[in-house]
């Protein structure tokens, strides 16, 4: 294991390799983003601007640099992730910290509006923000929560195990439903042909298909199952027996569709809204200067 | 007759097996039964779908035998003549099945099996059916599509609005202004309809506004002093102040001063917010240490850091008077060229209250005099004229010296030399009265020499009553007579004056001439809550309230005072002799103020 010492030996003095991106070094920078936040409200306070707080005081001059400066870092993440790397300016401190300064970005530009709203390019910009900033924090909770929700629905099974498993019960029904009538093949068929991936994005969110043509296959082949007894013999019994695996085995695919959609569908916000607020902040820095 | 099957199956690794078998039959059944000719394991199909027969050489005949077609080049038929030389594709469910001919004339069906058992068996890319892509637009798309928008809608489409305006600008505030998203907050009241003019005041781009733009409407303002001794006056600005500064040379900004520094707009609809007093106090605060000629004190804040009131007051009176300001401390004395005790007037008892009582009926007067029964505010309410002899003092302080057929003739007031004049004139036209022996109704005394004293007494004083003039001018004006006992009167030679003489009586209707002083904002008090003219016995008494007095109510900017008072209460930067400007706000929240603690003792 000669190739791991070195690794070991780079890595930050009270970090564990367990540690997530949030605790990351006794979760130094929640606490250094803290500190900057405090200062920065307490300065609010203490400073008197006439003849109000606004953007075009010289704090809010102050507290918008920074503001764009933070912004301008906390897209540079986008790169960043693409080179994993160890030790002091780690991936994960570069997260750590995209995270926690991110969440104090809130009361930077917060105090640099000096609260005053409007229906205007300037609060545009801080709209989006919001929006980004939000996203991220949905973003962190469904990180937080969701992996281990994954993990106990998945069972052990990959994802590709799971699609195995879905194909093996088709191809059972298919070959069970082989002696048929044609409008009972049909009812089979229809289960057969109902797309796992298909619904939309409510339905993938929501994890509700209520079109579901499984459920309305077996529902519909109980009306001949019903009344009968199951004798071992009959070819519908055993359908039944597969539709209902099938079902089972769907409820935990969309399971895990809905827990993955939530793990990605906030970056879908969060990615495209940033490159949006970029351009409001362009043009609200621009518009400032030009009519000055 | 014989048909040749060529059924076509893939291996796991993706490699074809050709099963070759030949059914010597004129017609073949195909179905999903298995008892079909051609079996295929297709749901989609009927267990017994279809008929394939020879019908020559060259030719079979494909027939639908339940109510499901089949599929010919693409199109769904029940029922099909093929020409085996030409060839045909026929398609039953999910199964493929090629018609072409052998060399011995035989016609070959070529049976593949196209689609799979179902959906979830089709071919899947793993990393795009598990997650979201497909199901939204990609996050490229629409982070270029939204920076675009925003790009455009909120940046080319403002600049190109600036750029492409006319240079005989008809709009109105009710056009769509391409540039007015970019407006930080609506104007003030005042600026209203420029709304969405944004070019009136930021005439260039990149350049900020300058002063020269608020005077080609503003015109008349002047500077509060010179620029050279504002400079000087103004404080070293704190940290905050020098990063200001620097961003504003940097950018080119013009320096401290300019119009926009204190009048702030965009700053929300409605009036114009006052000036703080911060602008004030940068300079004022701290002015004794930089401007060491000042004569003004320093003044931060008007509750905690404000010189006393130094009021214009006369100090010598007479034709020629001096003026010079004092300050309130000092209880300086002002000789007003009146002999006038308030306290006399006001009491509560004695001659004054008695006379007041008397002549309720005629004036309109209480039990006792007010402030109000001699003193009439102006018609703006802001001060007080000056007392007028004939309206406010003559209904006690009558006169009159003579009633001719019910006319009462007066002395002219304010003219000391009609006065003399007529005193002179009644004694020359009138006699003494007349005595009983001459007709006269006095009772008439025995004996001649009493008849001869009678005339003598009253020829004598008849011959000699224009001279009695004189006394009676001298009466009215010394100590006793009319005007003696309100005015400062020199007598004759005194001073080298050739007559009497009525020294001027100053009643300014203003001693604050720096400060604004408006009486009507204080109509709620009661005028001896300022000023002390009840106990005042000497005339010459200042009753003006000072500096303590006005704070019993009025409190720095940011006190908690009952009235918050900032500098441009009552100072004007762009001094003149009008009020200093307020903001409407201020004006209608005028509400009763609570009583005070004086008034609540008494």
């Amino acid at each position: 294991m000669a190739t791991r010492a070195p690794a070991r030996a780079r890595r930050v003095k009270g970090e564990a390799l367990h540690d997530g991106f949030l605790r990351y070094a006794g979760f130094r920078w929640l606490k250094i983003a803290t500190l900057f936040s405090v200062v920065a409200m307490v300065s609010y306070m203490l400073v008197d601007v006439t003849p109000r707080h606004n953007g075009g005081s010289w704090y809010g001059y102050t507290m918008g640099t920074i503001g764009v400066i933070l912004i301008l870092w906390l897209t540079l993440l986008g790169l960043r992730k693409r080179a994993m790397t160890r030790g002091r300016w780690s991936l994960k401190t570069w997260t750590s910290a995209h995270v926690y300064l991110g969440l104090s970005l809130i009361v930077i530009a917060t105090l640099h509006t000096g609260f005053q709203m409007g229906w205007n390019v300037h609060t545009l910009a801080y709209a989006l923000m919001m929006l980004v900033i939000l996203s991220g924090i949905f973003g962190i909770t469904v990180y937080a929560t969701i992996p281990s929700a994954l993990s106990n629905n998945r069972a052990e099974m990959t994802q590709g195990q799971m699609l195995d498993a879905l194909r093996a019960i088709d191809r059972q029904l298919h070959d069970a439903a082989q002696p048929l009538p044609h409008d009972q093949a049909a009812l089979v068929r229809q289960s057969l042909d109902q797309a796992p991936f298909g619904g939309g994005l409510v339905a993938r969110l929501s994890g509700r298909y209520p079109r579901c043509g499984t459920a309305r296959a077996q529902t519909a082949l109980r009306h001949w199952t019903g009344d009968h007894p199951d004798t071992g013999q009959e070819p519908l019994e055993k359908i039944d027996a597969l539709l209902e695996r099938k079902l089972a085995m769907l409820a935990r695919l969309r399971r895990h569709l809905k827990l993955k959609a939530l793990l990605e569908i906030w970056l879908y916000v969060h990615v495209p809204v940033t490159f949006a607020l970029l351009a409001a902040l362009t043009a609200h820095i621009v518009s400032v200067f030009f009519y000055w | 007759m014989s048909f040749l099957l060529r059924q076509i199956s893939l291996t796991a690794d993706g490699r074809d097996i050709v099963r070759a078998a030949t059914l010597a039959k004129p017609q073949l059944s195909l179905g999903r039964a298995a008892e079909n000719d051609i079996h295929l394991p297709d749901l989609a199909l009927e267990p017994d779908h279809a008929r394939i027969e020879q019908i020559d050489d060259r030719t079979i005949r494909v027939r639908a035998t339940g109510t499901l077609g089949f599929e010919l080049d693409g199109r769904t038929i029940r029922s099909a003549t093929i020409d085996t030389t030409k060839g045909a594709e026929l398609r039953f469910g999910g199964h493929r099945i090629t018609v072409s001919r052998d060399d011995d004339g035989a016609a070959i069906l070529t049976i593949r099996r196209v689609d799979a058992v179902s959906e979830a068996s089709e071919e899947k890319e793993e990393a795009r059916v598990f997650s979201l892509v497909g199901l939204l637009p990609s996050k490229r798309l629409t982070a270029w599509a939204m920076a675009l928008a925003i790009l455009i809608g909120f940046l080319a489409i403002p600049i190109w609005s600036y750029a492409s305006r006319p240079t005989d600008d008809t709009r109105n505030i009710f056009t769509v202004a391409g540039d007015k998203s970019w407006s930080s907050g609506p104007l003030s009241q005042a600026h209203h309809a420029l709304e969405g003019k944004c070019e009136t005041c930021h005439q260039k781009a990149f350049v900020s506004v300058r002063d020269s733009a608020c005077q080609t409407c503003h015109k008349d303002v002047h500077d509060h002093a010179p620029a050279t001794r504002i400079a000087m006056a103004r404080a070293e600005p704190g940290f905050g102040g020098k990063l200001l500064g620097l961003v504003a040379a940097t950018f080119g900004k013009p320096p401290e001063g300019a119009c926009v520094d204190c009048h702030r707009e965009h700053e929300g609809a409605g009036p114009m917010q006052p000036t703080p007093q911060a602008f004030c106090t940068d300079c004022h605060g701290t002015l004794r240490d930089r401007l060491k000629d000042t004569k003004l004190g320093n003044a931060a804040d008007f509750g905690t850091d404000h010189p006393q009131f130094m009021p214009l007051i006369q100090t010598i009176a007479g034709r020629h008077p001096r003026f010079s300001r004092a300050s309130l401390d000092a209880k300086p004395m002002e000789d007003n060229g009146l002999k006038f005790p308030h306290a006399v007037h006001l009491s509560k008892t004695g001659g004054v209250a008695r006379m007041a009582r008397t002549m309720k009926g005629q004036a309109d007067y209480g039990d006792v005099l007010a402030c109000k029964d001699c003193h009439k505010p102006t018609a703006d309410g802001v001060r007080f004229l000056p007392v007028n002899m004939e309206r406010d003092c003559q209904s006690c302080h009558s006169l009159a010296f003579e009633t001719i057929g019910g006319t009462v003739r007066t002395l002219r007031h304010g003219q000391p030399e009609q006065v003399i004049a007529d005193l002179r004139a009644y004694f020359r036209s009138t006699t003494p009265a007349t005595p009983l022996a001459l007709g006269g109704m006095a009772r008439r005394r025995p004996g001649d020499y009493a008849q001869g004293r009678i005339y003598s007494a009253y020829f004598g004083a008849a011959a000699a009553r224009p001279s009695r003039a004189d006394d009676a001018i001298r009466a009215v004006f010394s100590k006793g007579g009319a005007c003696y006992d309100c005015h400062t009167v020199t007598p004759p030679q005194a001073n080298g004056n050739a007559s009497w003489q009525v020294t001027p009586v100053n009643q300014p209707m203003r001693y604050m001439m720096n400060g604004w002083f408006d009486h009507k904002a204080h109509r709620t008090e009661s005028c001896e809550s300022c000023h002390a003219a009840p106990k005042s016995h000497d005339a010459r008494q200042l009753l003006l309230p000072n500096l303590d007095s006005c704070r019993t109510c009025h409190g720095g900017e940011k006190s908690k005072a009952d009235v918050p008072s900032g500098c441009a209460m009552c100072h004007s930067y762009h001094v003149d002799d009008g009020a200093p400007w307020t903001p409407a706000a201020r004006k209608i929240k005028e509400k009763p103020h609570k009583p005070r603690a004086a008034d609540r003792e008494t």
